[in-house]
């Protein structure tokens, strides 16, 4: 006979699960067909096939159970679950409060979870994404200068020549540093004027995965004068007829062949577009009648480099420093860095000048993150508090099963049982909530995720694991606690008697420190983030209207343009500058005397009038001068911060010294320090240039700003409108206000501030259900104690007070906790900021104010109706 | 109401325990169903509708003696209870019944449509 031996786990894995009254009949034919395959076809199959025969067996009619009552398991569940309903409706007041905190709070961690999610998927949807890289420059001279997310012309094709072993392909995009630019169809039937156009070499679909629905993305910008368009640009021009093969007017003087329609971009990539052009069509802009060294400053192109493999990326970083002696002009040379930095980090962790779009940051989400867990923990620990406590009052029931033979694991199991079937009912309701507000949130926090990543193992795992663990922790206290009970003292034992109250309270002051620190921390934030937005900025940010001028015409009507502006009284003053003023600004190299090489200075061009549009004091020296033709090549005016730089002692000591080691290239006159760019940044040193040439249209004056006064301002708009279409005929008049632009750069500020408050605000109110919750259940319990001493002459004012004062007590420890925390926590959050608001104690004290005046008003219904009742019908009650 | 339906593997494992008579257990009547109607099932199967047939009453069963076979382990056999016949007869009427009310012409000429 051949000795059965079949695989020692399988065996055992059988004996456990098997039920043992058909242990030996499935054993035995187990091991009957065992053998045979072994004789017959060999041990690994057999020991294949006993596995298989082991977990073919393993099913419910086979598996043990409760070993003294074979169904009473099953049966018992019924019973539970019959309690628990009955439980559940007769206090629906309790039950909706516990379900639906515990719902609120996960419907809100899933949606900030989502939310941080959706920032993290930023632009990983291209199969390349890991091995994509953008490359920066830093040129920076003392601290001084740009930190550049863009690069020169020539940078890509050099590296791809130099370092072709690393570097598959590189694309470059660049968008006219033009905030709009005009596009119609050739019959001028539609015109509009274009924000999101980027021109960009044809590698482009071999870099990226933009999708195209029609043509070939090999070919589709390999020629001049091809454009590429987003399905909604194509319908928005072409009305749904099919755009390929039609042409675009590009500027009014340019037709571009479509050659494509790709997909639409996804909201979450870090800079979106609605068309590409082939760069080959504006090969003029690489003008070769400008020395060669100038084409290797100027650094206009987001150039994005795919490497052969994103290990090779150290080495081609290190690589750079002798890229940079080889090739960029020798007064920068000193000054530039280049860095290499994954794509996929942009939108989190690049902070650069000159980003495409503005990014979000970390610190956000480590915000939001904090939110999300501190709402979900407010609303597990009301959870807990209402489950302990209604809990108590079971002691009964548990006396009664105890009585009939109840065992002390089944009571365990029963108590875990409701708190699990209870938190499962709260993620059910969670989920409806998250999937009814998900289209509104989704445009709150401009995304666009959709229900479906519900579905996604992260959530699935959190959401199974949520009910589980909270569903374990409200229940374990009394399924501990109750369990415990001798069958004799729980029945004797009144129904009031407080048990667990410590371990209430304290998680009562928990919640309330954190929905405290949580509202601090909104006030502080919102705080600040006025200050960045409505403080001043050292100029003039309202009624400033902003006109786009690059490559437009208005260059050789600028002056005329001018004077028929000025002609209404409504308007104050005109100029024209590089950019938008408190936004951005550019970078020009000069030599200060006492300095042997030229450095890279924040830099403006502006037309005459630039200070007197925005209302900037000069300090010392004086402005540009209509009067002083040469102020145009040979004056400089330059701000506060950057005579301090230089050392030169006083604002005055300033005028008179010379640039460019040319005796009469002097500065002129100093200005009032102002923010030239966003209030994260200090100010910087700063260098106003007067460029009055045609060319200067090109590239550098890239805004008119008409400063007007405020009365009657469509009158005046339509009055500018009129002016610019007599005088540039065939051109669209554009404009936007300044202050209203500048709101942009407060944008991720704006949407953390928003996002912040909705949550914070419903946090206070799950910890308010919880207290809510708590407190009718100490009403219900003092019911009796109440009356006798009202009975014995109690007045209402003193059992009000006697009823409210153990919470008051638990808010104000919560007070002391949260404050100095908050306190903390914001102060370090404000050290990121280059310009910090005064934290303001005032905002501490209302917040507390707030904590202890909404749970007042929570408690008080309790407390007056305890306080009001009638003694009589409570007490005859027993 | 349960335990008056049969169903079609129900009724074959049932007739294969009529046929294996005295030595009716599992392996056996897994073995005989492949070898009588070449399906072939797996060895939980066979015990979950064994223990169904029991449920419902038309089988009973006995351990089995201990043999050196099987490292030891007895036999659950199965015997047909009276209940079990009658179930059988049933079935066999009912079918020879609505078997014979096939019209004859349905059945030369059914194929050839």
């Amino acid at each position: 006979m051949i000795k059965v031996s079949p695989p020692k786990w399988a065996d055992r894995f059988l004996e456990w699960y098997c039920n043992p009254s058909l242990l030996e009949e499935i054993q035995g034919d187990a091991y009957e067909l065992y053998g045979r395959a072994l004789k017959n076809r060999g041990r690994r199959i057999a020991d294949i096939q006993y596995m298989w025969n082991v977990l073919r067996f393993f099913k419910w009619s086979n598996i043990k159970r409760s070993s003294s009552q074979p169904h009473a398991g099953l049966m018992m569940y019924r019973n539970y679950f019959t309690v628990f309903k009955r439980g559940f409706l007769k206090e629906k007041g309790y039950s909706f409060l516990n379900v639906f905190g515990l719902a609120i709070g996960i419907a809100c961690f899933l949606l900030i979870s989502l939310y941080i999610k959706n920032e993290y998927s930023f632009d990983r949807m291209h199969s390349k994404a890991d091995r994509i890289y953008r490359i920066h420059e830093i040129l920076q001279s003392d601290g001084v200068g740009e930190r550049s997310a863009s690069q020169p012309f020539p940078v890509a094709e050099a590296l791809v020549n130099d370092h072709g072993a690393q570097i598959e392909k590189a694309v470059r995009f660049f968008n006219f540093q033009a905030p709009t630019l005009a596009m119609a169809t050739i019959d001028n039937k539609k015109e509009f004027n274009e924000s999101r156009v980027f021109s960009t070499d044809s590698t482009v679909f071999d870099v990226f995965d933009f999708p195209l629905i029609e043509g070939d993305p090999k070919t589709a910008l390999n020629k001049p004068e091809t454009i590429v368009l987003t399905e909604s640009m194509a319908k928005k021009y072409f009305d749904g007829e099919n755009a390929m093969g039609k042409y675009l007017k590009f500027q009014g003087n340019t037709n571009l062949l479509v050659t494509g329609v790709m997909r639409d971009i996804p909201l979450n990539t870090h800079f979106q577009f609605d068309c590409l052009i082939s760069l080959r069509t504006f090969d003029e802009v690489y003008d070769p009648r400008v020395p060669q060294r100038w084409h290797w400053y100027w650094n206009p192109c987001w150039t994005y480099l795919l490497l052969r493999d994103k290990r090779d990326a150290p080495a081609l970083q290190a690589a750079m420093p002798a890229f940079v002696k080889k090739y960029f002009p020798e007064f920068v040379r000193n000054d530039v860095t280049m860095e290499l930095f994954p794509m996929t980090d942009i939108h989190l962790k690049s902070h650069m000048d000159y980003e495409i779009q503005p990014n979000s940051s970390l610190t956000t989400l480590y915000v939001f993150g904090s939110i999300a867990i501190f709402v979900l923990l407010i609303a597990c620990i009301n959870f807990v508090n209402l489950s302990t406590a209604r809990a108590a009052n079971r002691a009964k029931e548990v006396g009664m099963r105890k009585t009939l033979g109840g065992q002390r694991m089944q009571l365990i199991g029963q108590f875990l049982f409701e708190s699990i079937l209870l938190c499962l009912l709260s993620v059910v309701i969670a989920i409806a909530i998250v999937v009814l507000l998900l289209p509104v949130f989704n445009v709150f926090a401009e995304m666009s995720v959709k229900t479906i990543v519900l579905l996604e193992p992260f959530y699935i795992g959190v959401l199974t694991l949520l009910p589980l663990v909270v569903g374990i922790i409200s229940g374990i206290y009394p399924a501990f606690v109750l369990s415990s009970f001798k069958p004799i003292t729980a029945l004797k034992a009144s129904p009031n008697r407080e048990s667990g109250g410590m371990f209430r309270r304290a998680l009562v002051v928990v919640q309330f420190t954190l929905s405290i620190v949580l509202l601090v921390g909104t006030g502080v934030a919102m705080d600040q983030l006025n200050m960045l937005r409505k403080s001043d900025t050292g100029f003039t940010r309202e009624n400033v209207v902003m006109i786009p001028v690059t490559r437009s015409p208005v260059a050789q009507n600028y002056e005329a343009l001018k004077n028929e502006f000025l002609r209404n009284r409504n308007t104050v003053s005109v100029t024209a500058l590089e950019e938008v003023l408190g936004a951005k600004h550019q970078v020009g190299n000069y030599i200060f005397e006492g300095q042997e090489d030229s450095r890279p200075f924040p830099r403006l061009t502006v037309r005459h009038d630039f200070t007197k549009t925005f209302d900037i004091p000069m300090v010392a020296g004086r402005d540009f001068s209509e009067d002083v033709r040469t102020d145009d090549s040979l004056a400089l005016v330059v701000n506060e911060t950057f005579v301090k730089q230089m050392g030169w002692g006083s604002n005055e000591d300033a005028i008179g010294k010379k640039f460019d080691n040319i005796p009469t290239h002097k500065i002129i006159g100093v200005v009032k320090d102002f923010n030239f760019t966003s209030r994260h940044q200090p100010i910087r040193p700063l260098v106003l240039q007067l460029n009055t040439t045609l060319r200067a249209f090109d590239v550098r004056i890239k805004y008119m700003a008409v400063r007007i006064t405020g009365e009657d301002v469509p009158g005046t708009i339509a009055w500018l409108s009129q002016q610019w279409k007599a005088q540039i005929p065939g051109w669209p008049f554009e404009y936007f206000f300044l202050d209203s632009d500048l709101e942009k750069l407060y944008k991720a500020e704006t949407k953390m501030s928003k996002i912040a408050v909705v949550f914070s605000g419903l946090s206070i109110l799950v910890a308010c259900l919880g207290l809510f919750g708590l407190s009718t259940y100490t009403a219900e319990q003092r019911k009796k104690e109440m009356s006798i001493r009202k009975v014995l002459g109690g007045s209402n004012a003193h059992i009000f007070v006697l009823f409210s004062k153990h919470f008051f007590g638990m808010i104000l420890i919560a007070n002391v906790v949260a404050l100095p925390l908050a306190y903390f926590v914001m102060k370090r959050w404000l050290e990121s900021f280059a310009y910090q608001v005064n934290i303001n104690f005032g905002l501490f004290a209302l917040s507390a104010l707030v904590a202890v005046g909404i749970a007042l008003f929570t408690i008080s219904y309790q407390a007056i109706r305890s306080a009001n009742s009638n003694p009589a019908e409570v007490l005859k009650r027993e | 109401m349960k335990g008056t339906y049969l169903g079609e593997l129900e009724e074959i494992v049932l007739l294969i325990v009529g046929i294996l008579y005295q030595d009716a257990y599992g392996v056996a009547v897994m073995d005989e169903i492949k070898n009588q109607t070449g399906r072939d099932l797996n060895i939980s199967a066979v015990h979950t509708v064994l223990s169904r047939l029991e449920e419902k009453g038309f089988l009973k069963s006995k351990m089995s003696d201990p043999t050196g076979e099987r490292g030891g382990r007895r036999k659950r056999v199965f015997l047909l209870t009276a209940a079990g016949k009658r179930a059988l007869e049933n079935a066999n009427e009912m079918r020879n019944q609505l078997f014979n009310k096939i019209p004859k012409v349905a059945l030369q000429f059914g194929a050839a449509l």
